[in-house]
């Protein structure tokens, strides 16, 4: 029985395959995959999730305002989230922290970075 | 007896004699009684510091006793804490080589996770434009390429078409001569060119630092050149070198069939084309 529940919000099918291909490698955590932020707030809508891992860049709502949605919904206001930025989008970073995001891992993926970063916010060993 | 007769109190002469002899003896025994009493005190004396002494042996025998005991001891916690040092020392290089172990095999299933994702999405599409884009994906979300072009031979073989490119400025996007193009010797030879000596974070359009020739069966029809990688991404990984063999061995194979699929209305064979397949 899962434990842990995660919510992926990416665009690419790709991006999204190889996120839930490295979360597969923690157990005891169920993973749902939404295509963007209109997407994910559906998800968010009829479930609670323990993590919410979001890109940036997405078409109909971008996960800053995913982010910003989240954060001023009571329910979710807890939910740690992860960003997943371009080194580039510096700017974007900054904002998605600010406006609660509690971290962010930057393009190229590596599966062992998203496992410990979820690992660190779920405080699994 | 007569009136006239005095009486002689004096004691005769030999009583005196023996009186004194008496007095005399007395008198040593009295001496020899004083020198036993000494001799009897002094041996006493002795004899108790026989005991104390006697009584001290005992107790620093017996103290050596237990000393030598705690001493035994000691040598066997010794023993004991070698022993577990020994063992402690084994299990933290187990450990070690569990942990590096356990991150090879980590690593090695990223790899293995990316190189999957790369190819169950390079035939997932069956448009030309599809395909070009998960290749662009792969390239720049995987491999963290930042300028990179695709190149296509023209049909008189000649010439590589560029197809698709980010980060290249339109200038330099055109044709390349087939001969006496660094590209189109990568062509010719079917041979990938991966610098592994410098960083490839420095995008440099004059000498690429990865040329993948891209083939279908025997036949290569064109490459990929990447000119430079993201900022965090000076060097490339095991899994790159793993992505590029993909690249070159099916990005070509799934353009070209995404191709003739559109050339053909979209239109899926049905099984009479595969009559003859039978092996």
């Amino acid at each position: 029985m899962s434990e842990y529940s995660c919510l992926v919000v990416e665009d690419s099918p790709m991006m999204r395959q190889l996120l839930v291909f490295a979360l597969a490698r923690l157990k005891n955590l169920r993973v749902t995959e939404a295509d963007d932020g209109v997407d994910g707030l559906k998800k968010l809508a009829s479930a609670k999730f323990d993590i919410i891992l979001t890109d940036i860049n997405m078409p109909i709502m971008d996960g800053l305002k995913l982010v910003k949605r989240v954060r001023s919904d009571p329910t979710h206001k807890d939910t740690p989230i992860v960003i997943i930025t371009t080194e580039g989008a510096s700017e974007d970073r900054q904002r998605a922290l600010q406006l609660g995001a509690n971290a962010y891992i930057t393009k190229p993926i590596q599966a062992p970075q998203v496992i410990a970063t979820v690992k660190e916010l779920l405080r699994i060993e | 007896m007569g009136e006239g007769t005095k009486r002689n109190s004096a004691p005769p002469p030999d009583l005196m004699r023996e009186r004194d002899e008496v007095l005399q003896s007395f008198s040593r025994g009295a001496k020899l009684t004083e020198q036993f009493m000494q001799e009897y005190s002094r041996i006493r004396e002795h004899a108790l510091d026989l005991e104390e002494s006697n009584a001290r042996l005992r107790a620093q025998l017996e103290a050596d006793d237990a000393l030598a005991k705690l001493l035994g001891k000691v040598e066997r916690l010794e023993q004991e804490r070698q022993d577990l040092l020994r063992r402690t020392e084994r299990a933290e290089k187990a450990k070690v080589s569990f942990d590096e172990r356990f991150g090879e095999v980590e690593n090695e299933f990223a790899s293995l996770a990316n190189l999957f994702v790369a190819s169950n999405q390079l035939h997932a599409s069956l448009t030309p434009r599809g395909v070009v884009r998960r290749i662009k994906e792969i390239l720049a979300q995987l491999v963290g390429a930042e300028a990179y072009a695709m190149y296509i031979a023209s049909s008189d073989g000649k010439e590589l078409v560029p197809v698709a490119s980010e980060g290249v400025p339109g200038e330099l996007l055109v044709p390349l001569p087939l001969e006496g193009s660094s590209v189109g010797a990568v062509v010719h030879s079917r041979q990938a060119v991966i610098d592994e000596e410098r960083e490839t974070n420095q995008i440099d359009f004059e000498r690429p630092p990865v040329i993948i020739p891209l083939g279908v069966d025997d036949t290569t029809v064109g490459a990929i050149v990447i000119f430079g990688t993201l900022e965090q991404k000076p060097r490339f990984s095991h899994t790159d070198f793993e992505l590029f063999k993909l690249l070159g061995q099916h990005a070509a194979a799934a353009l070209v069939g995404a191709a003739l699929f559109e050339q053909a209305g979209r239109r899926l064979p049905g099984a009479e084309a595969f009559r003859d397949v039978s092996v």
